[in-house]
């Protein structure tokens, strides 16, 4: 399966940082999986856990949250709440059995358009070795 | 009628004959409850243990969440769902079935529900007598009885060693000669059976005389005691979700991708926004509304209507309540203060 | 701990004062071991207020639930207090409230009272069925003695009372205006029970474990109305538009909702138990939230529902917050 497998992964990025990190990595014409689709949001701390939760629901195999690096906050402490929340969210997906390379998150700065590859790779690699997520994918469940 | 006698060591046959005529609906164990699901095949699943259902089978004529139609997004043209199958429900307490006697009435009384009325009419029910009534049942005081007939295809009463059916209508017939091979034809099974339901009706222990609620209930429309039995109450949906005789529901769209459909599921009137409009005016501000138009639904509305009680007196709304909120209590209380 | 007649009378002199509206409590419920909140209007209602291990509702719920309607024209809002009983739990769900500003400490009169646990009803009907006769039960020691029709039981703590109380740290209340009895000796280590093995399962495992049990789930929402921290208005359960989780049942809409709904009591949940006891179907919330407990009080030191000069957990951060799991 894993050869024909390609995840799809949702990814919220954060406009000030990693938006414009994944820009630059296009820009300067860096190769990466293109299994994701981006949600492009203000700020980490935007991104309400339902997202995540709904995007799983909707059909991604796996989600990726990324924003700025702490102290670098666009609106200096977004990112500071998404650490504990997401800290949590993904204990809490764990727990309940989705498997811990489902979900990832990441700093990646403006100017890190290489570490947004390395991001991209591992998270592709990761959920292509996992497989398609199923377990409460909404599924036209008794229709 | 045809009375039969089925011995419980043939009951796997039984339970096989019938499933392979019909779709099967049993009380299944999940967790700590029993709910009514299709038979998966475990024939040694019997209802030895079982006492009543949590989730009462309304759940199979009127389920959950059911699709009313299918549709693709920006298309106009619209499909049915599958049809239904025909089904058989084993081992509903009779007030169940009585329950879904009263629900019939709601659903064709103006226009016919087809959803309803394609599934009600596909199913037929085989009632198993209570020779063990529950702390809160109080079926009696409402024209029911441990061994109630109404709104059954077949009654089968429990004698220890073997069961006794006897068909109450066609259908029970029909189901019974299904399963002819796992049955024995009676031979005075039937009083033992009517012994075993008369000495269970003494057992019930709960009761209310429902003579004059209804008017009580309309004049006492202000009354402070609204305010009082209300207090505790958490608005949550445990009472209605899990009343035989509740029926309300909501209708959403769900859409997946391009493909969408318009179902229906259960709703509760003691949910804040099961009244709210879209204006944001709510006419059952709080729940010394709701709860009132919960009793008064049951013992007033329908019974203007319909002429008879909207409750059969299963006492799954007392048994469920987490506060104890208990319609009899509150009954009484409706006929003596108000 | 402390005596019945004590309670009351207490009662009765808070229900007194001009600037009480009325005082919560419990009092016997209709049958079995049923236990009802209650409002205490006048100093003779007291009279009916119970205190035992039967008494097994958050009264912090009471709180919340109460609805604010819009008052007709001209009339005065009724500024005066609501007295509370609060037991461990409760005063910490009352003092989460207040760090929320979901309460007014000035508005609130908290009655203390110490706790020994209070049953699990499940446990307790498997052994001692309930029957009509409305029982009584008291504690006794490290015993619990039912009393029902007259005859006693006695019955060890351990075997009935509920998993959130066998591991219960507060006992006592942590904030109230005066607290009655003696207090009493916690009990408990830190431990969050039938947490660690299903952490220690597989992944397919743990799944295959919630799959069932969020499967069965009527979606009463019994949970989230006990809760004395789920008191939003407009709960994200109840929203349409957007619909973040379809009101359909089935084992994706229902995970989706469990997940929303523990995800929403993170450093919240003060492990009362109620949303497990209120369940109608029997789902073991208290694995959820324990979980979440455990790793809010491991990673971050916090422990909810402690401190009424604190900071809600979400609402806040700290710069060494650890980020080991960040790429
Ligand atoms: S109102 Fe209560 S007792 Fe009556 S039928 Fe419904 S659940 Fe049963
Ligand atoms: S009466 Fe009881 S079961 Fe019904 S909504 Fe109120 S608290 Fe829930
Ligand atoms: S109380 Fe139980 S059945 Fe009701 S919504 Fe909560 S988990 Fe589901
Ligand atoms: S989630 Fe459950 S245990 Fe936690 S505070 Fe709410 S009711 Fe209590
Ligand atoms: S589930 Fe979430 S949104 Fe709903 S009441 Fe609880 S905390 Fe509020
Ligand atoms: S702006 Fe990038 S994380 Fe807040």
């Amino acid at each position: 399966m894993s050869e024909q497998f390609e995840p799809n992964i949702v990814a919220f990025l954060c406009n000030w940082c990693s938006y414009a990190g994944a820009d630059l990595a296009g820009t300067s014409r860096t190769h990466y999986p293109a299994n994701l689709k981006v949600i492009r949001v203000m700020c980490t701390g935007r991104i309400n856990p339902l997202f995540v939760l709904n995007a799983l629901q909707q059909g991604a195999d796996g989600v990726l949250v990324s924003g700025c690096h702490p102290g670098d906050c666009h609106y200096m402490e977004g990112n500071m709440y998404a650490r504990r929340r997401f800290r949590l969210m993904k204990d809490l997906l764990e727990y309940l059995g989705v498997d811990s390379r489902r979900f990832h998150m990441s700093w990646v700065s403006a100017s890190e358009g290489g570490k947004w590859k390395e991001v991209v790779e591992k998270v592709v690699d990761e959920v292509s070795e996992i497989g398609p997520f199923e377990q409460f994918k909404r599924e036209k469940i008794n229709w | 009628m045809s009375e039969k006698v089925l011995q419980k060591a043939n009951w796997s046959s039984f339970v096989q004959a019938l499933a392979d005529a019909r779709e099967l609906w049993f009380p299944v164990k999940d967790g700590p409850i029993y709910k009514f699901a299709p038979y998966s095949g475990d024939v040694d699943a019997g209802l030895e243990e079982y006492a009543y259902s949590s989730v009462p089978p309304k759940a199979v004529v009127l389920p959950q969440t059911e699709t009313m139609f299918l549709y693709q997004v920006g298309d106009k043209e619209t499909s049915l769902p599958e049809e239904k199958k025909e089904k058989v429900v084993l081992g509903a307490r009779p007030c169940d079935a009585r329950a879904m006697d009263i629900v019939d009435r709601v659903f064709q009384w103006d226009e016919d529900d087809p959803y309803y009325l394609e599934n009600r009419n596909k199913t037929a029910v085989i009632g198993l007598a209570c020779n063990e009534p529950f702390v809160n049942c109080f079926c009696t005081s409402l024209d029911g009885s441990p061994g109630s007939t109404q709104g059954l295809d077949v009654l089968m009463v429990d004698l220890g060693d073997k069961y006794y059916l006897r068909s109450v209508t066609d259908k029970g017939s029909r189901i019974l000669g299904d399963a002819e091979s796992a049955l024995e034809d009676a031979s005075g099974e039937g009083s033992q059976a009517e012994e075993i339901i008369k000495e269970a009706e003494g057992k019930i222990k709960r009761s209310i005389d429902t003579e004059g609620i209804r008017e009580k209930l309309e004049e006492g429309w202000e009354a402070p005691l609204w305010d009082e039995v209300s207090r505790a109450c958490l608005g949550c949906g445990a009472c209605t979700f899990l009343c035989p005789t509740c029926h309300c529901f909501d209708i959403q769209d769900e859409v997946e991708g391009f493909d969408g459909r318009r179902c229906r599921m259960w709703d509760s009137c003691m949910f804040g926004e099961y009244t709210l409009h879209t204006s944001g005016h709510n006419p059952r501000p709080s729940r010394k509304e709701r709860t009132r138009n919960r009793i008064s639904h049951k013992y007033r509305y329908y019974v203007e209507k319909f002429d008879k009680i909207a409750c059969v007196g299963c006492g799954r709304c007392i048994t469920s309540c987490p506060v104890n909120i208990d319609i009899l209590d509150i009954l009484s209380r409706v006929k003596e203060e108000l | 701990m402390v005596d019945l007649e004590t309670i009351r009378k207490k009662a009765k002199e808070i229900v007194s004062r001009e600037d009480v509206k009325h005082l919560i409590g419990w009092r016997k419920g209709t049958f079995g071991y049923r236990v009802t909140p209650y409002w205490v209007e006048a100093p003779e209602d007291a009279e009916e207020l119970v205190y035992s291990p039967l008494c097994n509702t958050n009264l912090a719920t009471s709180l919340t639930l109460a609805e604010k309607l819009p008052l007709p024209k001209g009339q005065e809002p009724d500024r005066r207090k609501t007295a509370l009983l609060v037991r461990g739990c409760d005063s910490r769900a009352v003092v989460q409230l207040l760090t929320e500003r979901g309460v007014d400490r000035e508005q609130v009169v908290l009655l203390g009272l110490p706790c020994r646990g209070v049953v699990d009803l499940r446990k307790l009907k498997d052994s001692y069925p309930e029957d009509n006769e409305v029982a009584d039960a008291e504690w006794k020691e490290d015993k619990i003695v039912l009393n029902v029709s007259g005859e006693k039981k006695e019955i060890p703590r351990e075997e009935v009372l509920d998993d959130h109380c066998l591991v219960c740290r507060y006992p006592n209340p942590v904030e109230a205006d005066e607290t009655l009895g003696e207090k009493v000796e916690p009990w408990a280590e830190e431990s969050h029970p039938g947490v660690e093995e299903l952490e220690n399962a597989s992944f397919d495992k743990r799944w295959d474990f919630w799959e069932k049990e969020f499967e069965r789930c009527i979606r009463c929402y019994a949970c989230r109305n006990a809760c004395p921290m789920c008191y939003c208005e407009d709960c994200i359960l109840d929203r349409l538009n957007p619909t973040w989780i379809y009101r359909s049942n089935n084992y994706s809409e229902n995970t989706a909702f469990h997940i929303a709904r523990a995800f929403h009591l993170v450093g919240r949940c003060v492990s009362c138990g109620a949303c497990e006891r209120v369940c109608p179907a029997g789902i073991p919330l208290g694995k959820i939230n324990q979980k979440l407990v455990k790793e809010v009080r491991e990673k971050y030191e916090f422990e909810p529902g402690t401190d009424p000069e604190g900071v809600p957990f979400q609402a806040s951060y700290n710069p060494q917050d650890q980020e080991d799991f960040i790429l």
